[in-house]
């Protein structure tokens, strides 16, 4: 009963959502509603009973866009479809959508219905949000930011303040969070010659900057392998705390399509259970199968894997289950977007209702 | 010779209009066809409340029009540092035949070889500062401008350039009495091609190499969501473009009426 209250008044505040961003489309009227028919993927029967088990129906192929290209950083993914877990839950197939440096950004794709879910940042995410898309966050894989800064170990950068006078090299994407960081750590921007870089550190090799802003996951690992040695921090570890990885979909997917979110959800979590159990796992398949073309090394790619459990599993998570944000983490975030120039309350970017609610129903997913 | 710069300038004038329309015109229907997203796809009305009536848009508009100031430079120094690369080139071609031969493949090489692909080996070597954007938007500048100055240069009349040997001027003198006045309208054509091109290249330099200007701002707004900010700076560099062709236009007007081959028609 209480679940049929839930979802009418979602609906109502999902159909003042978008009724809203229809009169923001001057002259483009009823975009929205193509795209939201786009993104059910011919599921029409979804509202009916709640309880019934989501195995029984079927909520077609389930689109998902990744944050970057097909390495192991989306490892819990490629267990999930390998093992059945999206067909287990409802679903017909799911399509992984590759980003990386020249992709289009996930929140677009997210918002304009291309996916259903997406994998992105709070950063992002709720920049897309203040620019009137209507999104919502709903779940975080990693509860511990990824950003890092690599230098080489014979000339070492290990703290913000050690940056000062050095070149660094920063990638478009990564901008906003790079001048929050700087704000967080009361570091004047005009003391770092920030070097505008892809995603190739092969300038940090050959000396034309001092640091590389990368994943600690991926640009020191795929370094390490070929011989260099290197160095990085945590932006994490000086005060810049944001969740990431975090899961996307639309206001109007949590009010029409609740129990399609939680099937995905639950698809992924039992994907990514398996994939922090066992960092080989998620490796091999990126390197042999999904990110096959990529010409990924499988070792750095376990390497990877498990530099990326560290992120994803802590005392929070192992008690309340994968994907969990608490409201302490969820504060710290807003402050930090804060910081970043993001300016966003956590109601309007997060709606972690769903995911607590998941737990509570099928608590053997912890 | 007024009357002729008068007809040539309202030309110019009404084919700034008419493309305006033209690209408005063509916008609304771009979105209406292809039934796009009005998140991502603004129209000629939003980009306006963007630029002018929001709330923030003092601060948009700061931020685009610093952006295009550093563009519109950094255009510039691609279009100078290409058009006198091509001038001293196509000069060289004119008095030494071998010198084409050697260079031309040279030349037709910076062509066919995609920019984007060879910015990651220019910065590498002209590093990220000034250098870079003068090489990066010059090559874009440089081929068109060579071809066309390479055939400007030889389209003197041979009479002319007999009578000066004739009185005893050497090659140097054909090549300033008679070359280079006939090649001014070929100079012009390339500025038509080049000044646009040039643009385009600074933009590109600015994405990939330097960080700055319109080039970096674009892609920075398409990354953090601002597609208001995305479509208002291609609006904004898109006039900034078609207002340069113009004035390339007006002075073609000018000097061809002085120079160009309809000099003493216009009567």
């Amino acid at each position: 009963m209480t679940t049929g209250l839930d979802r009418r008044r979602f609906l109502r505040r999902g159909v003042g959502v978008s009724a809203g961003v229809t009169l923001l489309a001057a002259g483009g009227g009823g975009l929205l509603a193509a795209c939201g028919s786009d993104s059910d993927g011919g599921d029409t029967s979804t509202s009916s009973s709640a309880s019934a088990s989501s195995s029984a129906r079927s909520f077609g192929t389930l689109a998902v866009r990744l944050s970057w290209i097909k390495n192991v950083e989306f490892a819990g993914e490629y267990i999930a479809d390998q093992r059945g877990y999206y067909k287990a839950a409802g679903f017909s197939g799911v399509n992984l959508i590759a980003g990386g440096a020249a992709a289009t950004p996930q929140d677009t794709d997210v918002a304009t219905g291309k996916a259903f879910i997406g994998i992105s940042s709070p950063d992002i995410t709720g920049n897309a949000i203040t620019q009137g898309a209507p999104l919502k966050i709903i779940g975080a894989q990693y509860q511990k930011n990824p950003f890092a800064i690599m230098s080489l170990s014979k000339n070492a950068i290990t703290s913000p303040e050690a940056m000062i006078g050095k070149k660094i090299g920063v990638q478009a994407t990564n901008e906003s969070v790079w001048s929050a960081f700087l704000t967080a750590n009361k570091i004047d921007p005009s003391k770092i010659t920030k070097v505008p870089v892809e995603f190739d550190p092969l300038p940090l090799t050959t000396g034309t900057v001092d640091g590389w802003f990368s994943f600690v996951t991926n640009e020191p690992n795929a370094l390490r392998v070929k011989g260099f040695d290197v160095t990085t921090f945590l932006l994490a570890d000086h005060n810049y705390p944001l969740v990431s990885e975090t899961f996307m979909v639309t206001d109007e997917s949590i009010a029409k399509n609740r129990d399609k979110v939680k099937a995905a959800l639950t698809a992924e979590i039992r994907g990514w259970k398996d994939a922090t159990a066992d960092p080989a796992l998620g490796a091999k398949l990126a390197a042999t199968v999904y990110g096959k073309d990529l010409g990924l090394d499988e070792k750095e790619q376990v390497l990877e894997s498990t530099d990326q459990n560290k992120l994803i599993l802590n005392a929070d998570t192992k008690k309340n289950g994968l994907f969990t944000v608490t409201d302490e983490l969820v504060d710290e975030n807003i402050a930090t977007l804060k910081l970043a120039g993001v300016d966003i309350t956590a109601d309007k970017l997060f709606d972690l209702s769903i995911i607590r609610e998941l737990y509570k129903e099928k608590p053997e997913l912890v | 010779m007024l009357a002729t710069i008068a007809l040539r300038v309202g030309r110019t004038v009404l084919s700034v209009v008419a493309s305006a329309a033209v690209i408005v015109g063509l916008w609304y229907a771009f979105i209406k066809v292809f039934d796009l997203n009005s998140l991502v796809a603004k129209d000629p009305k939003a980009v306006w409340t963007y630029l002018f009536t929001a709330e923030k848009a003092p601060q948009s508009r700061k931020a685009i029009l610093d952006g295009l100031w550093h563009t519109l430079g950094d255009a510039g120094i691609g279009y100078l540092a290409g058009t006198v690369a091509a001038i001293v080139v196509a000069v060289t071609f004119v008095l030494f035949r071998a010198v084409e031969r050697a260079l031309m493949p040279v030349a037709m090489m910076l062509r066919s070889v995609p920019l984007v692909a060879m910015i990651p080996v220019l910065t590498l070597v002209f590093g990220r500062g000034l250098t870079a954007v003068g090489v990066i938007a010059g090559i874009i500048v440089f081929f068109p401008s060579l071809v066309n100055l390479a055939f400007g240069l030889r389209s003197g009349p041979p009479a002319a350039a007999d009578l000066v040997l004739a009185y005893g001027g050497g090659p140097a003198t054909v090549l300033r009495k008679v070359a280079l006045p006939s090649a001014l309208p070929a100079l012009f054509v390339s500025a038509r091609i080049a000044v646009p091109g040039a643009v385009i290249g600074a933009l590109l330099a600015e994405w990939l190499a330097t960080g700055e200007g319109l080039g970096y701002y674009m892609q920075r707004a398409q990354q953090t969501f601002n597609y208001g900010g995305v479509w208002a700076a291609v609006v904004v560099i898109t006039v900034a473009s078609v207002a340069l062709y113009a004035v390339v236009g007006f002075l073609e007007a000018i000097v061809l009426a002085r120079y160009g081959p309809s000099a003493g028609r216009g009567r």
